[in-house]
């Protein structure tokens, strides 16, 4: 008999705002964090983080030991220190010893080796920081969260592009299941939006150069967003014992590789991991629920995706409500699943849908049941897509908590 | 240039995460928590603004704040 796993905690910073009231009020009120970023030499549109807000809520928290810490970092750290909170585990004996961390990351701290690098490169000095290795690596916000809170159990973080964090949250709905751990602080953080890291997203050609319009027609691509999403998830039997506040159950995972192209996505892979989510949920694919997709707004992810959802969800799909969110985030990369689930599963207990922005009009190619205004919704699942670059697949199924 | 006691306190409050307050005078670098890696971050700031050469293995953690403030403005007088 596996063990049922429930959300006890949610925070997260993103362009909307710092914390999940915030982020959910701006939400349905169909307001989009995608604005022009003007921060020499990087101009564009993007969902940036107000720094000031950011340094507010980390002057907050007890920073000490940690060394410098580059914005993924800090982004990590109030996301987690809120859904902890939330879920009541501050000082609780089970962060020591009982939970396992796992955070989702698309790539380093960008901003620390673009700093290091214009030393080498631009000013030819031969001295770099001394904090450049610890303070960029891919698992320092895992480390900077366990020193935060007082996790001694196992602490990593999981790379898997733009499908990062919701692997991380997958992967952690399973250690909990195994008996590994009782509580997991799982989700992602992404601090794409420096220099380098912006212009090679760019040299990709799929960023857009007005906004994010997901399914829509004349969409042109994606908005690079910033941030963190992170979720106390806990076996219902220790949330029940400790009287937690129960937000929700993470109900099911599933994961593919499409083993085929670094950047096309393939609607067989794509298919797989949703209908694997299902089965590991125990429930059918036809099952009417509120679908929120990967929905980037390039042209090749959205035709894709639409195709596959309009497969695998069958019957099902003209009762179900299918939504966009990066419309209003930008895409957070790593962070870019944990933060569309938070937001999903608010969604399932608000019963409110939280409307896809931007959308000039339907395209044949990707034509889906779209909350275009937020509007009531009386779904109890909720099916979370991320499909990466490299063809790396993982989606979430969540379970309204009645 | 020329660094003065103030530049120091200054450098090594923000970069241990300290309050200028907390830096008594006969306060070790152990007293304060101030571990090897704030150490080399402080001196790695220092040479960047004031151009001094300091080997970070010559400031012991049983350095008082005095000492360490002492032995940067000296370095940099020479």
């Amino acid at each position: 008999m596996s063990r049922k796993v429930v959300i006890t905690g949610m925070g997260c910073v993103s362009g909307l705002g710092i914390g999940v009231a915030p982020t959910w009020q701006r939400s349905i009120a169909g307001e989009s964090a995608i604005r022009p970023l003007d921060r020499p030499p990087i101009a564009g549109p993007a969902a940036w983080v107000d720094p000031d807000a950011l340094a507010q809520a980390a002057a907050r928290l007890d920073l000490k030991r940690m060394g410098k810490l580059d914005p993924l970092s800090l982004f990590a750290l109030v996301a987690a220190a809120e859904a902890v909170d939330m879920a009541g585990l501050a000082g609780h004996p089970a962060l020591a010893t009982r939970t396992a961390i796992l955070l989702g990351c698309g790539s380093p701290g960008n901003a620390t080796l673009d700093a290091a690098f214009e030393r080498l490169y631009a000013r030819g000095l031969g001295k770099l920081h001394p904090q450049t290795i610890p303070s960029s690596m891919m698992s320092a916000p895992a480390s900077h969260l366990a020193m935060l809170l007082g996790v001694h159990g196992p602490t990593m973080a999981l790379s898997s592009a733009c499908a990062s964090s919701a692997n991380a949250l997958g992967e952690a709905l399973h250690m909990i299941r195994a008996g590994r751990v009782d509580v997991a602080v799982a989700g992602g953080s992404e601090a794409c939006i420096a220099y380098g890291s912006w212009v090679a997203w760019q040299a990709l050609g799929v960023v857009a150069p007005d906004t994010c319009r997901p399914f829509s027609r004349d969409r042109k691509g994606l908005a690079l967003g910033e941030g963190a999403a992170l979720l106390v998830l806990e076996s219902e039997e220790h949330a029940l014992a400790r009287g937690a506040p129960i937000l929700g159950e993470l109900a099911g995972y599933g994961a593919s590789s499409d083993a085929a192209d670094m950047t096309a996505p393939d609607q067989a892979g794509v298919e797989g991991a949703i209908r694997a989510a299902f089965d590991d949920a125990a429930l059918a694919p036809e099952t009417p629920a509120l679908i929120s997709t990967h929905g980037t707004g390039t042209k090749l992810n959205d035709a894709t995706e639409a195709a596959a959802i309009r497969a695998v969800h069958g019957a099902g799909l003209h009762a179900s409500t299918v939504i966009a969110t990066k419309s209003a985030h930008g895409h957070l990369i790593g962070g870019s699943g944990a933060l569309e689930f938070l937001i999903g599963m608010k969604a399932l207990a608000e019963g409110i849908a939280p409307p896809v922005l931007n959308h000039l009009g339907p395209d044949p190619d990707s034509d889906l049941p779209l909350a275009l205004e937020a509007g009531p919704i009386a779904h109890d699942i909720l099916v979370s897509n991320s499909f990466a670059f490299g063809g790396l697949n993982a989606v979430l199924i969540g379970r309204k908590r009645t | 240039m020329a660094v003065t006691a103030d530049d120091v306190l200054e450098i090594i409050a923000a970069e241990a995460k300290l309050d200028r307050a907390a830096l008594k005078p006969d306060a070790t670098l152990t007293d304060l928590a101030i571990s090897s890696l704030d150490v080399v971050s402080v001196v790695f700031e220092l040479e960047d603004r004031f151009g001094l050469d300091i080997e970070p293995e010559t400031i012991e953690p049983t350095f008082t704040i005095a000492e360490f403030v002492d032995h940067v403005v000296s370095l940099s007088n020479t």
